[in-house]
């Protein structure tokens, strides 16, 4: 096998890594928001129980959480589960990027002084203009190395969603490599993944700078 | 305020992910999993006992092997290339295994095996083989496996690893007078293990057909039939049935390399072909009815049918 019909096999893998990786940003990122509010909830119970679904989505592989995610309907309720790969895939992998970012975000909020709390009141401010116009521009800048990090992570785990027989990047290039008793379709998942991962930074970056406009 | 606006925000994203789950799997043709246990649908059952002449054999398992196969395979003990001398010595010792009873007697544990072990005592010339304990007895043979692969190599009931393969490599070592070394591998990277010296041998079911010039090549002391699984209530019955179905496969298995070489043509009328990591999620996408048939070696299908019957 040549390495052009190499790449070009693991191609499609690549374009189904990078459409795990799309759609997972896509509902995790703002997903990561409403589990953060929910945690910061003055009602107890809402609080207690987004600990809960936090500690599960912390403590356990994501392996194991696609795998529920797939086969729970049908083991617990009976349900077909044709057709419902992708959509299990993508509801794992944003569940539990969603409880990482939600901590995330929890950790730059509380880290906002109260006095800026208490200046926005002074000014007239209402408390949804003070959490858009005034905390949250402030969080977003405090938060965005930890959420590049996590991002980073989310390019090299899209290769879990095979043990949901989706066939991404890594999968094809384990089956080339298996096939043709060569070890170079590892050396280009690598590159891929290296290559993506500087993209990630590099756009993190640029987004870094354009939020420093305080010096 | 904050709260409202995070109350919204969930529910939104809770009745997108539900939309988008609603779509993808349609619950109101969903075959309860009970449904396999019982009688087919009437419509069904009346063109299976036309088609089917034992339909009483049909309650017996909930999965069985097509009639048809796919193609036989052979299994023999892979070295490095150029490592004729071990390959030699490890197969001299598995004649002289044969020829004592001890294969058989290894292969009576294993029914999944038994009837495909294609050694017969009758058969071997005793002349030339190694004699007990000829080996150099400070030498370790590491035995390298997928742990993952029952009946040949896995993890057994008790924890310890086990397997037809296991055990008797195990015993040519003993016949040898060598110490044996488990190395258990990741199957995808059993090129690398055997290259880099981790381990002496592949030896774990490992097909010779078209890896044969890839290897040194021990013994074959085994025979495999790749066959087709199926529900015995899918209604499918021949190859021919599998047009538009959809059908799994482990990753880097001999049925995988058949259906994409020898078996192209079949393979090209599945509606698709999913390839798994292992047999073991494949069967529950099988039992939870999200794909129609499994290509798979007939005695780790057996592995697996028995497993669920337990």
């Amino acid at each position: 096998m040549s390495l052009s019909t190499m790449l070009t096999s693991m191609g499609a893998g690549m374009l189904r890594s990078c459409l795990i990786f799309f759609l997972t940003l896509l509902f995790s990122l703002p997903l990561g928001m409403g589990v953060m509010f929910l945690r910061r909830s003055r009602i107890a119970v809402v609080q207690w129980i987004t600990k809960i679904y936090i500690a599960i989505m912390r403590g356990t592989p994501l392996m194991l959480q696609l795998l529920m995610w797939y086969f729970g309907p049908y083991y617990i309720f009976g349900w077909s589960i044709r057709g419902y790969r992708f959509t299990a895939i993508i509801l794992g992998f944003s569940m539990n990027y969603a409880a990482y970012f939600a901590e995330i975000y929890r950790g730059g909020i509380e880290a906002i002084p109260k006095g800026q709390y208490e200046a926005a009141e002074v000014l007239g401010y209402s408390k949804v203009q003070t959490f858009f116009k005034i905390i949250l521009p402030q969080v977003i800048k405090t938060i965005l190395p930890s959420i590049t990090n996590e991002i980073i992570t989310l390019v090299k785990d899209t290769s879990l969603a095979f043990t949901l027989a989706y066939n991404e990047m890594f999968s094809l290039a384990k089956q080339i490599a298996a096939s043709q008793t060569s070890f170079m379709p590892f050396i280009i998942a690598g590159i891929f993944y290296f290559i993506a991962n500087y993209v990630v930074a590099f756009v993190m970056e640029r987004i870094e700078k354009a939020m420093n406009y305080y010096n | 305020m904050k709260k409202n606006l995070a109350l919204l925000l969930t529910a939104v994203l809770t009745a997108a992910a539900i939309a988008g789950c609603g779509s993808a799997a349609p619950t109101q043709g969903a075959p309860a999993p009970e449904a396999k246990e019982e009688a087919a649908e009437p419509a069904e059952e009346a063109k299976e006992e036309a088609a089917e002449e034992a339909p009483a054999e049909e309650s017996t398992g909930a999965y069985v092997f097509l009639d048809e196969d796919l193609g036989v395979e052979s299994y023999a003990i892979g070295f490095r290339k150029g490592d004729d001398e071990l390959a030699e010595q490890v197969s001299g010792a598995v004649k002289a295994l044969v020829a004592n009873g001890t294969y058989a007697e290894i292969g009576e544990k294993y029914p999944d095996i038994k009837d495909y072990l294609c050694l017969d005592a009758a058969d071997i010339d005793t002349a030339s083989l190694p004699e007990e304990g000829s080996g150099d007895s400070s030498y370790t043979f590491k035995h390298g496996f997928d742990l993952d692969y029952p009946p040949y190599s896995y993890l057994q009931d008790d924890g310890t690893v086990g397997g037809f393969d296991v055990e008797l490599c195990q015993a040519v070592c003993e016949y040898l007078g060598w110490g044996y070394e488990a190395v258990p591998f990741n199957w995808d990277a059993k090129d690398m293990e055997l290259n880099a010296g981790s381990c002496d041998c592949i030896w774990s079911g490992f097909t010779k057909e078209g890896r044969e010039d890839d290897y040194t090549w021990g013994l074959t002391y085994s025979n495999n039939t790749q066959g087709i699984l199926v529900a015995a209530d899918s209604g499918i019955k021949t190859l021919a049935d599998l047009e538009g179905k959809i059908v799994g496969v482990q990753t880097a298995t001999s049925a995988y390399d058949m259906l994409e070489d020898s078996q192209a043509d079949l393979a090209a009328t599945f509606s698709e072909l999913r390839v798994y990591e292992t047999y073991t999620i494949a069967f529950n996408d099988l039992k939870a009815g999200a794909i129609d048939a499994i290509a798979i070696d007939m005695t780790a299908g057996s592995f697996l049918i028995a497993g669920e019957n337990k």
